[in-house]
């Protein structure tokens, strides 16, 4: 085994790159034993998850609309890990870019789609660039621990967001109609995302992807981005090497939350068309920004792992739905079936780094040999 | 007895703010020895189902209390295994384990979902509990505030009074130099963490046994954030910490009060407040206008209100130790 490594050095970055998946598929085995407790067949519900996951071009479709805030989120948690913060406001951020969004919407009814859907992606962007921004400030300027903040700051959306859906911004319909659901007036149809007909698949998917790499541009190909990644690194070494650490922090913040706010914006013009609250966050959100920390620690902090990354957590909501409709198992079985991947994956990533260092002794002990056997007797 | 409306406010909040009183000390133990368990608002979440279903079916609430007990060990346990010895982000297991305490405590308590159970019994402390203002507030309480109060003053003497209390801040402050000293730093940090866990679960519990009794989905988010903002507030000390539970405590019955007498106004705004405060407070304790406002001060109270107001967290928090 350690041979056949030896001689192909590029096994190892594969190994590297499918430990996640190995550590799903031991997941997923775990969760065999869980299913049988509740006598269900392992092997059929399976079967039922992946084929409510790929069986159909529907089910396909929907997984990739799934995996699109997913993914979005998960960048811009990448920025902020690179950056060296970690950012659970993901929510929140979310929230406010999908409130932005709908308010332009809402506001410019008459004007055409070209012009309203981008205007309104952007909007959505800075709301969450703002919402990101502001905990980022605090933690630069004022040494207020990031975590505690964007937790904060998501519980202030929510309650934000639920009062704007009950009251400025509710659907006249429901007013008329006194059942007053705090949700807002449908979007006009000309400002949807284009779509695949008949499956639900929108152009948001799409620009996902092209975001994922133009983060990995910005963070590897860029000077801003090695800036964030060096102050992430090694702040004080950034300091002497004169890099404005305040401000780099501000402005990975502030990125993380532009693409929380994104995510929020491409829900409403792709998927829901719509604001509406059930009073707490997953109601509209469906903790895509909770999930989305999960997606890009699984990616390996990477913008590209994001992308499979995503799209395999997709997978697993949409076809765990699929499993639970048909085995009739409870559906905390999904939950805790995508915490055991979690853990998993987490764990996985202790055995791919003693691997590493293993590596790394193996080739320090071997130029030992070699630079030995060159010293002159 | 004096039982005035506003001395029954205030004996009110004083049982309110038990639970964050007790899980500020748990968590304080915890970060004293160099961990963050993050883990607060989930476990605590587990920590009131199980207390209150094993209060239910046993009969008794003190194995509901030891059941919350586990329960935060337990998680405790599994963010220390995790960053010392599977050297991952303390952080990303504790978030994991919040979302899964979240998830977990709805999925196992959905039977048992808003049905009456066990309550801890009121009992007057006799004598104290006739001391004008202060005895009908503090003493003619139930005995888990008392333990509350005891384990302020006990946490706070350990830590600072005794030589178990210096390895366990060795092991937060300077891991290194503890170590250099025979100071198992891992051993402190596993014990410290299980047993702030504890602590935790036991908080958790209380809320559901003492509080609003019973079970329902969520009963205690948000208390576990609040209890992390505020071991930062008390500047990891129990005292601190203890008083800013009841300030926190005192609050929301304030916001409680005025939204009983504006209306008019959206509750939405009364229910953003604590969050808003908080981040406030966050914002005060971490610049330097405390200390700013220290050299306003006569010259002869400088020093000891320096002393009162300085925050410094344990040096090491949250970095791994590895001897070598």
């Amino acid at each position: 085994m350690q041979d056949f490594f030896a001689k192909h050095p590029s096994a190892w970055r594969a190994f590297d790159i499918f430990l996640p998946f190995l550590a799903t598929l031991a997941a997923l085995g775990v969760g065999a034993i869980m299913l049988m407790v509740f006598d269900a067949n392992p092997l059929v519900a399976y079967g039922a998850l992946l084929e409510g996951a790929f069986g159909s071009t529907n089910a396909l479709a929907d997984t990739l609309v799934k995996a699109t805030p997913l993914l979005l989120v998960a960048l811009g948690i990448c920025i902020a890990f690179r950056g060296g913060v970690i950012n659970i406001g993901g929510e929140g951020q979310l929230i406010l870019g999908a409130l932005a969004a709908t308010l332009v919407g809402l506001t410019f009814p008459e004007l055409p789609g070209y012009v309203v859907i981008p205007a309104a992606l952007i909007f959505g962007f800075f709301a969450g660039a703002v919402w990101g921004a502001i905990p980022g400030f605090l933690k630069a300027y004022f040494n207020v621990n990031e975590i505690l903040s964007t937790i904060m700051m998501n519980a202030i959306a929510v309650q934000g967001m639920n009062y704007l859906l009950r009251e400025p911004m509710i659907d006249p319909d429901q007013l008329e109609a006194a059942s007053r659901i705090p949700q807002t007036a449908r979007l006009s149809a000309a400002f949807d995302l284009p779509r695949l007909v008949p499956t639900r698949l929108h152009l948001g998917t799409g620009l996902a992807i092209i975001a994922a790499f133009l983060v990995f541009i910005f963070l590897w190909r860029t000077i801003v981005g090695y800036r964030i990644r060096a102050v992430g690194l090694n702040p004080d070494a950034s300091r002497y090497a004169g890099i404005n650490v305040p401000r780099n922090i501000v402005l990975s913040l502030l990125l993380s939350g532009a693409f929380c706010g994104l995510a929020g914006a491409i829900q409403i013009y792709g998927l829901h068309h719509r604001m509406f609250t059930d009073g707490s966050a997953t109601g509209f959100t469906g903790s895509a920004g909770f999930n989305g920390i999960v997606v890009a620690l699984f990616g390996q902090l990477h913008p590209l792992g994001a992308i499979p990354a995503s799209f395999l957590f997709g997978a697993l909501i949409v076809g765990a739905n699929k499993l639970q409709r048909v085995m009739q198992v409870p559906s905390s079985f999904i939950i805790a079936l995508n915490g055991l991947v979690v853990v998993f994956v987490v764990g996985a990533d202790y055995w791919r780094r003693k691997f590493a260092r293993r590596r790394e002794a193996e080739v320090v002990s071997e130029e030992l040999e070699t630079s030995e056997a060159e010293v002159p007797t | 007895m004096d039982s005035s409306p506003l001395i029954l406010t205030l004996a009110s909040i004083v049982l309110a703010s038990t639970p964050l009183i007790i899980a500020v000390c748990g968590e304080i133990i915890t970060e004293r020895s160099g961990i963050v368990n993050l883990s607060l608002d989930g476990s605590m979440l587990m920590a009131a189902m199980m207390g209150f279903i094993v209060a239910l079916e046993t009969g008794s609430i003190w194995f509901g209390f030891l059941a919350g007990m586990a329960v935060g060990a337990l998680f405790a346990f599994i963010v220390a295994f995790g960053s010392i010895r599977l050297r991952q982000s303390q952080f990303a297991i504790g978030f994991v384990l919040t979302l899964l305490g979240d998830d977990l405590s709805a999925f196992l308590g959905q039977n048992y979902t808003r049905i009456p159970g066990p309550m801890v019994t009121h009992y007057p402390i006799p004598v104290l509990k006739d001391i004008p203002i202060i005895g009908p507030i503090f003493f003619n309480q139930d005995i888990v505030v008392y333990f509350a109060f005891i384990l302020v003053a006990i946490t706070w003497f350990w830590l600072f009074r005794t030589q178990p209390g210096l390895r366990l801040r060795s092991a937060g402050d300077r891991p290194e130099a503890g170590f250099a000293r025979g100071v198992n730093i891992n051993f402190q940090r596993y014990l410290y963490t299980i047993v702030g866990g504890a602590l935790v679960g036991l908080a958790g519990a209380s809320y559901s046994l003492n509080i609003k009794i019973g079970w329902s989905e969520g009963i205690t988010r948000g208390l576990g954030w609040i209890a992390l903002a505020i071991v930062i507030f008390g500047g990891w000390s129990p005292i601190r910490g203890m008083f800013g539970a009841l300030l926190f405590g005192a609050t929301k019955a304030l916001a409680t009060y005025l939204q009983r007498t504006f209306p008019e106004v959206s509750v939405v705004a009364f229910n953003a407040i604590p969050w808003v405060l908080m981040i406030l407070v966050l914002l005060l304790v971490g610049s330097d206008f405390t200390e700013r406002l220290v050299t306003i001060a006569p010259k002869s109270l400088q020093k000891p209100l320096q002393r009162l107001l300085r925050i410094s967290p344990p040096q090491a928090l949250g970095s791994t130790f590895v001897e070598d």
